[in-house]
């Protein structure tokens, strides 16, 4: 389909002091001839804004090339009426202040960013979202203890029909079996009966919640929208999942293990809860409450379990409230009682027969009715013995896990774990994203909590899963490119079934037949492009990006020849941090040297080796790729994009060898989004090693 | 349905109106100042991952800026609230910072500003003009005036160079009365001033910072400008001393633990030993509180070269006038020794103090808003209790379900 | 190796006196900073709170560290937890009068409220009872004249007998206690000789040199340095009485040097437990707890003080009660100087083995 497109420049911001717009407008629209071309003074000004929708109005612009600021800044003004693209050309940081003004090198650059943006926008297509014929509203909430729970209520009482699956006889789980818990709120004196019965009774009496006991799932295959879930031969269709399915306490495999199983007096603190609830809590004269007994340990659990402080210290109050001679001790490392829960600690701190001790464990014995342990205290620096009838344990938690869901994914049957059998990817800025689009995790399966962390966590998922039900319903995508709604299609025809694509994407949006041929969950798809980036024979494309779109902009540049000894670089940014960065070196007045030519991707993992050998054999003497940190501490969103660049860079080495040019043309560097110093650092040091290895051979040819 | 009124533009209300617009509500997100992100937007980075706060929050803007059903308003606050869920009345006060949405961020009006003013988004390190950005990433990019500071039409500079007609020297204040279905509160909080914190001495010496103040330090808005120096002679420290619990879990100042500093300090020290790793770091604790996963951050920290974790206070801080050396005294109590070391720098690790000023709301002893408040008015973030930022986003995403409920 | 066998009655018991909620502390180490008189090597009093917690009686008692103590409440003052460590080691102090009382129901007697009557009772009696045997019980007529009533032979011969008795007993729990504090914190080093460590301690106790660093409460250290040189003197005064007695010069002059050292030293008491006692009730109540012991020994001081001012003034203008103030003022001095032992008044016995101990073991 061919565009009315037309152009318009900016010259404000300084712009006009930096390049000639004039000028520029005289060059181009005799190279680019489209249909109006023009040069304002502050185009986003109401007149200049004007200005493009009279075009529209009147010559029937359908496509407008905005030359002016980058995007994020004056988005509002440049946004225009569905059925018109707009591309922005970031004139103003990347070439009019970082750039020399008014030279040859300034408006090289300028002439080539407008060949490239009218390139790209003549090969981009208009996006029609994808919306699946029906979309199921109800969602499935697996689990039924607190989160669980607290999720089916909150998302019952905003209007939504809720399956709740538990694999036990009864609703409740763990916390149905504590006899008292720890006070939400002030006053923090006396325990309170757990808030579970009370979350039972209103799952119970909710009409909007169906409660299905001793049910587990078969498979779930689908996608945000119209999951298929199979359970107890039956079959729901949901269109998004709130997964709860709690925790374990922690089993130690060592037989050395505080004395457990081996001295009877030992117990684990979820044995003395039941305990407890059964109505027999021994009647001992001394406890000692072994504290991060696992928790806290390279050889047992490496993470801190959160809640045990807390719990020894309601049990403490267990035994203190049945037998007032009772003398507890407590050995810790650390007293966690973070926030509000100090209030309760210094409660029970209140209690004369409670001796706190900070230490550690060294030996535990029998010797005749009572047991031994022996303790390296820190606060006195001696060995203590103490002898007492009952030892328990605070084992902590373990994850159960998301593999019960059984997903029919491609990728696996469970959530992607980061750590520690917890489910998540960004847990910092975006705890609930979890790498399977509307399947997320609430509660204690996905990080240590207690119970109303859980029942706020549950929350929040909760609104995640009616986000995505609501998002399915405007064919957008969610976080990070929520209102993204253009989608992967696959040219299938040219199709090796290589399973690149299946195996590469983050998210799992694709499966496979039994061939090997993906077929793709738009719904799951987070829009990242690694599968552009990943497919060696260019089947995958979205309307806005693609391997044709890349291509197109990297050959509208015009590549001086090589006695002009002007190089030219092309730079690959991640849209979501280096391109920032690179914005604010220029607003922070850096310099960008003048041979460079960016383009911005969705993420270094969505770079074709084909955009590699175009820019090669186009002429450009190397390629920079810059993007955000990979390894443990990540901060690419699409989770392991930048990882995937460093594992694909075999495969460029190869194209580059095939086209026996030095491995050197082509760089890989990580930038924070703030590190705008450093991205400069990056273009500068690349384009002295760019100098050293001589120009392309290709450009000539 | 009416909009729901987010009140707070950090990172709670940020990420309860994101996602309640994505989630199809409408929503109205004030901010008092003149750009999101709040607190954590002023931090160098986050535990544990040692990352930049921007690189979520660019994310988030873009989230809102894509979103056309989040309507922004800076400088707003809540000044007045009735009525009841589902058609609350709010009565909603906008200052006004004398440049409008015209602006375009070219930066020519700073150019020509005479005056010079602190720079408060960066705790007062450094200047900027009476006309400014807040900061390089902020959002909206809009300068702002500092009325206190600008002379006004006397000079009236920015407003002749300004070619979009951005500049209002005159714009007055606006009042808007709007209804809502309902009210998050996520107003955030302030670090606890270290100057009451007595035996501190945090106002005798430059080399006396607090946490937040040390966040700015580390990055290149701090004197040393992406290098680490002591604000005192712009030389690198060799030894910091880190006060845990300055004021928290202390009857005298706040009673409650504030959840995030011990986790702060521990990303401080390791910033250091990556900027500068022969400088001696020591942090004094209590009880070290850093839960879940952090606990391997913990570690990481124990196995860092120069990194000392004493159990035992910091009591009390001098100052030498003369040679303007830091004295920190306090028992290390696995060595049961009291000491008085010579340190170049100290930072107060100070909590969290709830700037809750909502109309008509419960509030605790310690101005925390309480959970149980009228139907349709949700708490969020650190102004319901002390939290870090993953479980702040966690709150402000639950609130997010409760408050777009019937 | 320390076996943990933690005393509970102990522990509530310090914690009823002291008012101090024991366990909530949380080991910060505070109170050992901001103490100006604590050592650095294993300073106080962050470990006797872990005695304290710990309900180790033996490890708080015979310990020298809470003699080093001068209640200045600078600890109490910072305690993040409002633990008060001072009153702490104060109600340690109390406990310590009542473990090594010889005999032992002697501490309990002027330990508790309750038993007051009793104590009163036993030197109402036997001072009556010697005044019975001298056979001068009875109101003698004509002017003022205390040795009609109360033979000055048969007072000074019973009063330092009893004295000198109660001192006797009593050494034998000071001992104990130098024991106890030998067993549980004996340190490592060599020990100094007696006499040294005494001569290392005069001038914390007669310059107060260790007061002065309390910034808390300054004003104790003027107080105590009044009533303690008041007391001295007035003790020299009354033994240049007894030999004046003795001497049949009795009673002494208006103009008497040692009359009007008597009457200044009484001013200095009279001044110094004024602002003892102002500063318990007024100035600072919540600073620092009064407990019954405290007012046990500044009422008694302070009654002995003001019955023996009013006495003296009954003689020169003929009072009729004169004689029953004069007897009461005996029992006031029973009170201060033959219970001495068992009331905090101890302190002068207590403390200086403790400080002189610590000294011996060179800690400061």
């Amino acid at each position: 389909m061919t565009k009315n497109i037309g152009i318009y420049i900016c010259s404000g911001c300084q712009i006009g002091n930096s390049i000639d717009t004039n000028k520029l407008c005289d060059r181009m629209s005799g190279e680019l001839n489209p249909v109006v071309m023009h040069s304002h003074k502050a185009l986003c000004s109401p007149d200049g804004v004007n200005l493009i929708q009279k075009d529209i109005a009147e010559k029937n612009i359908d496509a407008c090339l905005v030359a002016a600021c980058g995007t994020g800044v004056k988005d509002d003004a440049f946004r225009f009426d569905n059925g018109v693209l707009t591309e922005r050309v970031n004139i103003r940081e990347l070439v009019a202040w970082s750039m020399d003004p008014l030279c040859e090198d300034t408006d090289m650059a300028a002439d080539d960013y407008l060949r490239m943006g009218f390139a790209g926008l003549d090969s981009t297509s208009i996006t029609t979202p994808f919306i699946l014929d029906e979309i199921s509203e109800e969602i499935l909430v697996v689990g039924g203890g607190v989160s669980g729970l607290s999720a089916a209520i909150e998302g019952a009482e905003a209007g939504y029909r809720i399956h709740l699956i538990e694999k036990n006889e009864r609703l409740g789980g763990w916390a149905s079996k504590w006899k008292k818990q720890i006070p939400f709120d002030e006053p923090f004196e006396d325990l309170i009966d757990p808030v579970v019965t009370d979350l039972i009774k209103r799952v119970e009496e909710n009409e909007l919640i169906t409660v299905y006991l001793k049910s587990g799932i078969e498979k779930i295959d689908g996608q945000p929208g119209e999951f298929v879930v199979k359970l107890n031969g039956s079959s729901i269709k949901v269109g998004s999942i709130v997964t709860a399915a709690g925790w374990r306490p922690y089993k130690p495999d060592s037989k050395d293990f505080y004395g457990l199983g081996v001295i009877p007096n030992v117990i684990t603190s979820v044995e003395l809860e039941e305990k407890v609830s059964a109505g027999k809590l021994p009647k001992v004269e001394s406890v000692l409450f072994i504290q991060c007994a696992g928790s806290r340990d390279l050889e047992h659990l490496s993470y801190c379990s959160s809640i045990c402080c807390g719990i020894s210290l309601k049990q403490a109050k267990y035994y203190r409230d049945e037998h007032p001679d009772a003398i507890i001790y407590i050995l810790y490392k650390d007293i966690r009682t973070i926030g509000f829960l100090e209030e309760f600690y210094k409660e029970v701190q209140d209690d004369p027969n409670i001796i706190f001790i900070k230490g550690e464990f060294e030996t535990i014995q029998q010797t005749g009715d009572s047991v031994e342990v022996i303790v390296q205290d820190k606060l006195l620096g001696e060995q203590l013995t103490l002898n007492v009838e009952q030892v328990v344990l605070a084992t902590g938690m373990v994850p159960n896990g998301t593999d019960d869901l059984k997903l029919g994914y491609r990728l696996g049957e469970g959530l992607p774990e980061l750590k520690y059998e917890f489910p998540d990817s960004h847990f910092i800025c975006f705890p609930y994203e979890t790498r399977r689009t509307g399947i997320y995790a609430a509660g204690t399966v996905r990080a240590p909590m207690d119970i109303p962390s859980s029942m706020d966590d549950a929350g929040g998922a909760m609104l995640k899963a009616i986000q995505t039900i609501e998002a399915s319903k405007r064919g957008e995508a969610v976080h990070p490119r929520s209102g993204d709604q253009s989608y992967p299609e696959l040219y299938l025809e040219r199709c090796t079934d290589c399973k690149r694509c299946t195996e590469e994407c983050p998210f799992g949006t694709y499966d496979e037949t039994s061939s090997g041929t993906p077929v793709v969950y738009p719904n799951r798809c987070r829009r990242c492009g690694i599968c552009v980036g990943s497919c060696p024979e260019r089947v995958i494309s979205f309307a806005d990006y693609s391997i044709n779109i890349i291509s197109e902009k990297i050959k509208a540049v015009n590549i001086p020849d090589e006695f002009d000894e002007k190089p030219r670089v092309l730079v690959f940014v991640c849209e979501n941090d280096a391109m920032p960065a690179l914005e604010m070196a220029a607003r922070e007045k850096l310099s960008i040297n003048p041979y460079v030519r960016v383009i911005s991707v969705r993420c270094l993992g969505s770079i074709n080796r084909v955009w590699i050998s175009d820019a090669l054999s186009h002429g450009f003497d190397g390629i920079l790729q810059i993007g955000c940190k990979p390894g443990d501490n990540y901060q690419c969103h699409f989770i392991h994009g930048s990882e995937l660049t460093e594992q694909r860079s075999e495969i460029m080495e190869e194209t580059l060898s095939t086209m026996m040019l030095e491995p050197e043309r082509i760089m890989t560097k990580f930038v924070e989004i703030t590190d705008y110093k450093g991205i400069i650092d990056h273009i500068d040091e690349y384009m002295e090693e760019i100098e050293l290895i001589g120009p392309n051979p290709f450009k000539d040819i | 349905m009416k909009p729901i009124l987010v009140i707070g533009g950090g990172i709670t209300g940020v990420t309860a109106a994101v996602e309640l617009a994505e989630t199809g509500k409408e929503v109205i997100l004030i901010e008092k100042k003149s750009y999101l992100g709040g607190k954590v937007i002023q931090m160098h980075n986050y535990f544990p991952k040692l990352c930049p706060p921007a690189c979520g929050m660019e994310i988030n803007f873009r989230r809102i800026k894509n979103n056309s059903r989040i309507t922004v308003m800076t400088h707003t606050e809540l000044a007045a609230v009735s009525g009841k869920k589902g058609a609350f009345t709010v009565n909603l006060k906008t200052v006004s910072r004398y440049v409008n949405d015209l602006c375009t961020a070219c930066g020519e009006c700073v150019a020509i500003c005479p005056v010079e003013r602190p720079d408060s988004f960066n705790y007062n390190y450094g200047l900027t003009r009476a006309i400014y950005l807040p900061h390089p990433l902020a959002y909206p990019q809009r300068y702002e005036i500092d009325d206190n500071f600008c002379e006004g039409e006397s000079c009236g500079k920015c407003v002749e160079i300004c070619k979009y007609d951005a500049i209002d020297l005159n714009a007055k204040p606006l009042e808007k009365e709007i209804e809502v279905h309902s009210i998050i509160g996520a107003t955030g909080w302030e670090n606890y001033d270290a100057s009451k914190i007595s035996g501190l001495n945090y106002n005798k010496s430059l080399d006396i910072v607090t946490n937040v103040e040390f966040e700015i330090l580390l990055s290149d808005k701090g004197p040393g400008e992406g290098k680490l120096v002591r604000p005192s002679d712009g030389k690198p420290p060799k030894s910091i001393a880190f006060v845990q619990c300055a004021g928290s879990r202390d009857e005298n100042y706040l009673p409650y633990c504030s959840a995030v500093c011990c986790s702060a300090s521990l990303k401080h020290a390791l910033n250091i030993a990556d900027m500068l790793p022969d400088t001696k770091v020591s942090i004094h604790y209590v009880d070290l509180r850093v839960t879940g996963r952090n606990e391997d951050f913990l570690r990481r920290v124990e196995e860092t070269k120069n990194i000392e974790l004493v159990k035992g206070k910091i009591a009390r801080v001098d100052v030498d006038p003369e040679s303007n050396v830091l004295y920190v005294e306090a028992e290390n109590i696995a060595e049961g020794l009291k000491k008085k070391e010579a340190v170049d720098m100290v930072v107060l690790a100070t909590g969290i103090v709830p700037t809750a000023n909502i109309p008509g709301t419960i509030k605790n002893d310690d101005n925390f808003m309480l959970t149980n408040q009228q139907n349709g008015i949700y708490p969020a973030g650190c102004a319901k209790k002390p939290m870090d930022v993953s479980t702040s986003v966690k709150d402000g995403t639950a609130a997010a379900l409760k408050a777009m409920g019937k | 190796m320390l076996d943990l066998r933690p005393d509970i009655e102990f522990k509530k018991e310090l914690e009823r006196i002291s008012g101090a909620p024991l366990n909530t502390c949380m080991q910060c180490g505070t109170c050992s900073v901001v103490c100006n008189l604590s050592p650095d090597v294993k300073p106080f009093p962050r470990k006797e709170m872990v005695y304290a917690g710990w309900g180790m009686s033996d490890k708080l008692i015979g310990n020298p560290d809470v003699w080093l103590c001068h209640q200045c409440g600078d600890c109490s003052t910072h305690c993040p937890r409002g633990v008060n460590p001072a009153d702490v080691l104060s109600a340690t102090r109390q406990l310590t009068y009542r473990k090594y009382a010889m005999p032992l129901f002697m501490g309990k007697l002027l330990g508790k409220p309750g038993l007051l009557p009793i104590a009163i009772l036993i030197p109402v009696l036997i001072i009556a009872g010697i005044i019975f045997a001298a056979g001068t019980l009875k109101i003698p007529e004509g002017p003022v004249n205390y040795s009609l009533f109360f033979p000055h032979a048969w007072l000074n011969a019973s009063f330092s007998v009893i004295t000198l008795l109660s001192y006797l007993l009593a050494c034998f729990g000071f001992g104990r206690f130098w024991k106890d504090m030998n067993i549980h914190h004996s340190g490592t080093g060599p020990k100094m000789g007696l006499f040294r460590s005494f001569w290392g301690v005069k001038n914390d106790i007669f310059a107060h040199s260790r007061f002065k660093k309390c910034e808390e409460n300054s004003s104790r250290k003027v107080s105590h340095f009044l009533v303690f040189y008041g007391f001295i003197l007035l003790l020299l005064v009354t033994i240049f009485a007894i030999y004046a007695a003795i001497t049949e010069k009795y009673p002494l002059a208006l103009t008497n040097p040692f009359k009007i050292m008597g009457n200044l030293s009484s001013l200095m008491l009279f001044t110094g437990l004024g602002i003892m006692i102002y500063n318990r009730i007024v100035a600072k109540p919540g600073s620092e707890r009064s407990t019954y012991t405290d007012w046990l020994l500044l009422g008694s001081m302070f009654l002995l003080t003001a019955s023996g001012v009013i006495v003296e003034m009954a003689r020169f203008l003929d009072w009729s009660l004169a004689y029953y103030l004069y007897f009461f003022h005996l029992v006031c001095v029973w009170f201060v100087i033959i219970y001495l032992p068992y009331t905090k008044f101890g302190h002068i016995i207590y403390r200086t083995i403790a400080m002189t101990y610590a000294f011996s073991g060179r800690r400061k």
